[in-house]
Formats: structure tokens, C-alpha cells, sequence
């Protein structure tokens, strides 16, 4: 779901980018209200959780790959606007860092990924669940609301690949940018999404949502969100066994990252992901808008370092993600200390 | 110092209905007790109550213009944290860290590694390495580490504009990434231990005495005399009462206050130091120093070396 440089034009890329600007400054004022400053590392732990779910590629019906992303069990544990957040973080080390989606469409992945999903992932989530309901039930909407989400989520990314041919062609008629009409694109991203992506994500969000509650339920913050768990503890207020709340997840967090791998069985690109050479020896000549655009020289290149195997450039990725994030984050929570003013007339 | 509260500028209309407050309720020109119950004066008779002067009834209004000491809490914040920054009990070690020698030679190999590395694979490692030990760092710590690596990781990537300019940008990333990892690693070890085990390891490698003890003495000097200058500020900034045009002037106080303290604490600390017998010979370090679990950390050190010639040898 990664939209790639140079698939969407530039102009498209611009509306997505100034939209995106919008929702983040949104979020960030909702956010630096709603979650308190020593909960700000562990949404880059939940930041560490979508960087890691996207690694995962799954094999799609017609030879193309998927992967989970997570949105809606951030949104669950930390609020959608905090999903917002920590999910644009991840996507743009993703772009900057290892070349996984454009450095200009940015703006359209974050829209796609870091907004549409979770809200429209949490505000199904809170439907399904309810005013009560035990874990149980929590789970179920869960389930149910990261399904719609990244569906949700997957049918943006296809309608933007998809009304590029429809805006942007040249005198011939052929396409400038990404070449596949709404009628190929929204079917093609579906299937896949509607099948074996979306239940990736439900079991992703499930699990790990299971886990959270039963193991770590300080992690969690937002009273309002935490469920009524085992052990009773979950709420945003200050909790002495933090450090032992986190300790679990941490451990889940190198699992996963030692885990990343198993993501390089499934072969090929996702769709809409190619390469230019590869779209161009498929469709029979390459998009003029395509051949000239600009190219981001990225660090890990798709996860990889030159020749040595592949796994090897997956896990040292998932690493420094994961460690960048978290960084990120707690940098983040530094920055919201008040300052004091020594200066300030007293009263 | 310069600054003095002068309490009776504040408070001009009692001092002329015939009260001081320097001088107390017996040194005006009437007992005040004589005034209070005695016949009205002039003016009191439109006191409430009857019996109260006017200007005893008024409820006081002291409204002090705003006083600039910008620049006093400014050098009173710098110094504190700096004091910060050399507080002994900082950068405590865990008990998994490996003991000050080992830790200096750790963080200088990694740097001369990274320097030397031509494959990239090898910095990367070693700045997941890096980033990973930076998550682990105190808030605090962790803001200094990567304010510090990020500006100097910026500034390389502005001098090396040019390479990316040229279409070389492969290698503007490879020499950025280098200073970033190796700025992190010596911000990350100058943090994390203490000041004066640092001083102590430099024994370990044979460091001649006398640098050893002007840099200790320098380092405690330091501490002490930011501690001095911090008391002469706050209470220069204590004293001044309203707007204190003085201010400016008495930061020589300060200085020379300061000046005389150090020397005074010099020779303190060297009698000191010849009544402890103290004869030039700077006994730090030894064998004491090192910790059973440094040969872990040596076999990581390794390991790393082995994978830096393995990496070589593929490029």
C-alpha cells in the first residue's frame, strides 16, 4: 500500500501534502493534551509495532505481496489522533530510510495509512464494542474495525493510483504517471486487501491487542479506551510497575524483529510497488511522467545491503526502525517538558 | 556585591509622616504608640474607625516596576547546568557496564572501526548498535547525545553538499553516517561515566601524573567554584528589592568573588593533600579498576573486530 515516487504526480502529491500538514498539526495539538508526557515512549514502542507489522509481506492472490500495518490497534491503546502520529513517524523512516515509499508521496501514504485507517479502523472499533463488554467482546471489534480500516485504507491508495490516468496524460493518450485505470486499479488492491491482507492486519491487531491487555496493562493509556482487563490496572494514571509493564512488550518487540525474515517468503512486489523497468516490461513502454521524476537515494534501499543476504539487511532494518522510533519519541516527550520561567513576575 | 535592599526607598510616605522604617517604632519623631491612640493628627480625623490614620488604613500598595535580571538568572541557569553535566554521582553504572578503562577502550575501537570501515554493511551495524544503546539512555542524556551527533551528522552533510551535488551522494551518506555514529559513541561514554573514573581510567593507559592531576583538580575546581557562583548570584539576585540599576555593576563582585575563593580553595586542597601525604605520585587505577564481566565486553570487542575484517575483505 506504499505508494512509490513518481506514481501519483506531483500535483497530487501537493494536495495530499498540504492536506496531511493539516491533519498532523490536528494531531499533534490533540495529542500533546491527551497523552501525558512518560506515556510518550510507549507509542514509539506502538510506532516499533506498525514499522514491524509492515515488514511482514504476505503473498496475495496474483503474485503480488501485502502487509498489516496496524493503525487500529494503536488507535485502540493510545487514541486515533496518537495513531496518527506514531504510524506518519514510522512511514516517513520507512521513505527516508530504506526507499519504502515515496519521499513526495508522503503526504498521500500518510492520508491513506496513518489517517483513514485508524479512524475509520477505531471509529468501527468503538461502535462494535460498545458502552460495555469484556475483553471478549474488546477483541472481537478490534477484529472487526482493523478489517474495515485497512480496507478502507487500500481503497484511497487504489482510487488515487487510479485517477492518475483519468488527470494526467500526454498527447497520445497515454498515461504521465501511474498507467492503470480506476476499473484495473480499485479490483486489483481490493481482492487482495478484502482477502488475505485484511485478515493479516485482524490477526496482528488481535494478537497483539490480546497480549497488551493480558500481560502489560499499564502499557495502554486513555481511561477511556482501556478495557476492563485481568488484573484490573489498566488507566492512564501513574503506575509504579511501568518499567515491568513494559518489559513484556519490549520482549514481543525483539521477537518480532528477530521474526522480520519470515516476511521475505512471499516474492514479488505489491501491487502498485514495482520498479519502473518492471511496470515498463509489463505494460510495453514507460510513463514519460515516470522516467523523468525525481529519485530519493535511501540508506537500506529496500531493506537490503549489496550482497550479503537478505534476512541479514531485514533484521539490522527492523533494528534501527524500531530503535529510531523510539528515539523519535522519547525526544518527542522531552520537548513537551514546560519550561520554567525564571523570569516570570510573580504575583 | 553591590546589591543592598534598601527598604527605606520603598516606602517614602510613611518616612514623611514622620515614621522610619530603618529606624524602628521608637526612632521617629513621635512614639507611633502616641500617635495611634492619642489625639487625631492632621489629616486622621477622616480615618474610618474614627481613631486610624489615613495612610495606616490605606491597605499597602507596593507594586514594584519589573526588575531586569535576565541576565543574572541566565548565567545562574547556564552554570547549574553545567554543574549538571559534572555532577559525580552522574552516569552511575549498571551493574552490567563494563568498568571505566574497558569502556574508553570500547568506545575508541568502535570509533577507529567505523572510521576505518570501507563497507557500508559494518556502519550500519554499528549505528544500529549505537541507536539501540541510545534508546536505553536517561531523557536527558538521550536529548545531549543526539542534539550533539545530529548537528555534527548536519554539519558533514552541508560540507559534503558538493559530493551529492556531483552525483557521489553514496559516499556524503557513508561519511555522514560515520560521524554520526562516532559522535554518539564518545557522547555516549563521556555520559555515561562519571568524571572522575574517567580521569582514574586515564592512569590505566599511563597517562604522566601531572595531567592526570590538573585534570582532576580542574574538573573538581570546576564544580566547586560554578557551586560559589551560583550562591553569588542568587543572592545578589535575593537582595535586590524593585528595580536594581546596580546590578550590572557588581558582576566584577562577582567575578573577583569568585577569583579569591578559587585561589583560597587551591591552597586548601593542596595543604590538604600534603597533610593525606601527597608527594606528586598520582595513585589512581591499577588492577582494581577492571571488572570480572570486562572480558564479556572484550569478547563482544571481538566478535566486532572479526566482523570488521570478514566486511573488508568482501569490499
Amino acid at each position: 500500500m506504499h505508494i512509490p515516487e513518481n506514481y501519483l504526480s506531483p500535483s497530487t502529491c501537493g494536495v495530499f501534502g498540504v492536506a496531511t500538514v493539516g491533519i498532523w498539526a490536528v494531531a499533534i495539538r490533540k495529542v500533546s493534551r491527551s497523552v501525558p508526557k512518560d506515556k510518550m515512549p510507549l507509542l514509539g514502542v506502538a510506532a516499533a509495532f506498525c514499522f514491524l507489522a509492515m515488514m511482514f509481506n504476505i503473498p496475495l492472490p496474483g503474485g503480488t505481496t501485502g502487509h498489516a500495518v496496524c493503525g487500529t490497534l494503536v488507535a485502540i491503546l493510545f487514541g486515533p489522533w496518537a495513531s496518527v502520529i506514531a504510524v506518519s513517524i514510522a512511514l516517513i523512516i520507512q521513505a527516508v530510510f530504506f526507499g519504502d515509499g515515496g519521499i513526495l508521496a508522503i503526504g498521500a501514504n500518510c492520508f491513506n495509512m496513518a489517517f483513514v485507517l485508524p479512524m475509520v479502523g477505531y471509529g468501527v472499533y468503538r461502535l462494535v464494542r460498545g458502552r460495555s463488554g469484556g475483553l471478549g467482546r474488546e477483541l472481537v471489534a478490534a477484529g472487526v474495525g482493523s478489517y474495515v480500516g485497512i480496507n478502507c485504507a487500500a481503497l484511497c491508495a487504489a482510487l488515487e493510483f487510479g485517477v492518475q490516468p483519468l488527470l494526467f496524460t500526454d498527447s497520445a493518450g497515454a498515461a504521465l504517471y501511474c498507467p492503470y485505470p480506476v476499473s484495473v486499479a480499485v479490483p486489483a488492491m481490493m481482492v487482495g486487501h478484502l482477502t488475505v491482507a485484511g485478515i493479516a492486519e485482524t490477526v496482528f491487531t488481535v494478537g497483539i491487542l490480546a497480549f497488551v491487555r493480558k500481560v502489560a496493562p499499564n502499557f495502554a493509556l486513555l481511561p477511556g479506551s482501556s478495557a476492563p482487563v485481568a488484573g484490573g490496572a489498566a488507566s492512564g494514571a501513574e503506575a509504579p510497575s511501568l518499567a515491568a509493564s513494559v518489559a513484556p512488550v519490549a520482549v514481543l518487540v525483539g521477537l518480532l524483529i528477530v521474526a522480520t525474515p519470515l516476511g521475505l517468503l512471499a516474492e514479488g512486489d505489491a501491487w502498485g510497488e514495482w520498479g519502473i523497468e518492471d511496470l515498463a516490461n509489463s505494460l510495453g513502454y514507460t510513463p514519460s511522467g515516470m522516467a523523468s521524476g525525481w529519485e530519493w537515494t535511501a540508506l537500506m534501499p529496500d531493506y537490503s545491503i549489496g550482497s550479503l543476504p537478505d534476512w541479514v539487511g531485514y533484521v539490522l532494518s527492523a533494528v534501527i526502525g524500531v530503535a529510531l522510533l523510539v528515539i523519535v519519541f522519547r525526544l518527542g516527550a522531552a520537548a513537551m517538558k514546560t519550561p520554567v520561567d525564571f523570569d516570570a513576575r510573580q504575583a | 556585591m553591590g546589591a543592598v535592599a534598601r527598604a527605606g526607598a520603598c516606602v517614602p510616605d510613611e518616612a514623611s509622616a514622620g515614621l522610619t522604617v530603618d529606624g524602628g517604632a521608637g526612632s521617629g519623631s513621635a512614639p507611633a504608640g502616641a500617635r495611634l491612640s492619642g489625639a487625631p493628627a492632621e489629616g486622621a480625623g477622616r480615618a474610618r474607625g474614627g481613631d486610624l490614620p489615613d495612610w495606616l488604613v490605606d491597605p499597602p500598595r507596593y507594586d514594584p516596576p519589573r526588575d531586569r535580571d535576565a541576565f543574572v538568572a541566565r548565567s545562574a541557569l547556564s552554570i547549574a547546568s553545567v554543574l549538571g553535566r559534572f555532577r559525580l554521582d552522574d552516569g552511575r553504572p549498571s551493574p552490567l557496564s563494563p568498568s571505566a578503562p574497558a569502556k574508553l577502550i570500547l568506545g575508541l575501537a568502535c570509533i577507529l572501526l567505523t572510521s576505518l570501515s570501507r563497507n557500508y554493511f559494518f556502519v550500519l551495524v554499528m549505528l544500529a548498535l549505537v541507536l539501540v544503546r541510545a534508546c536505553l539512555l536517561p531523557s536527558r542524556k538521550l536529548a545531549r547525545v543526539a542534539s550533539v551527533a545530529g548537528a555534527a551528522a548536519a554539519l558533514t552533510a552541508l560540507v559534503m553538499l558538493p559530493a551529492i551535488l556531483l552525483g557521489q551522494s553514496h559516499s556524503a551518506l557513508l561519511v555522514g553516517t560515520k560521524v554520526l555514529v562516532s559522535v554518539s559513541i564518545a557522547m555516549i561514554v563521556a555520559l555515561t561515566t562519571p568524571f572522575n573514573e574517567i580521569t582514574g581510567a586515564l592512569r590505566a593507559f599511563r597517562v604522566p601524573n601531572l595531567f592526570i592531576l590538573t585534570i582532576d583538580m580542574a574538573l573538581k575546581n570546576i564544580v566547586s567554584l560554578g557551586r560559589i557562583a551560583l550562591e553569588v548570584l542568587t543572592s545578589l539576585r535575593l537582595r535586590s528589592v524593585g528595580r536594581n540599576r546596580d546590578k550590572g555593576a557588581s558582576i566584577g563582585g562577582t567575578a573577583g568573588v569568585v577569583l579569591l575563593k578559587s585561589k583560597e580553595a587551591a591552597e586548601v586542597t593542596y595543604a590538604s593533600m600534603e597533610c593525606r601525604g601527597f608527594e606528586g605520585e598520582y595513585v589512581s587505577g591499577g588492577r582494581g579498576q577492571w571488572r570480572a564481566h570486562d572480558a564479556a565486553w572484550a569478547a563482544a570487542l571481538a566478535a566486532l573486530v572479526a566482523l570488521f575484517v570478514y566486511l573488508q575483505s568482501l569490499v
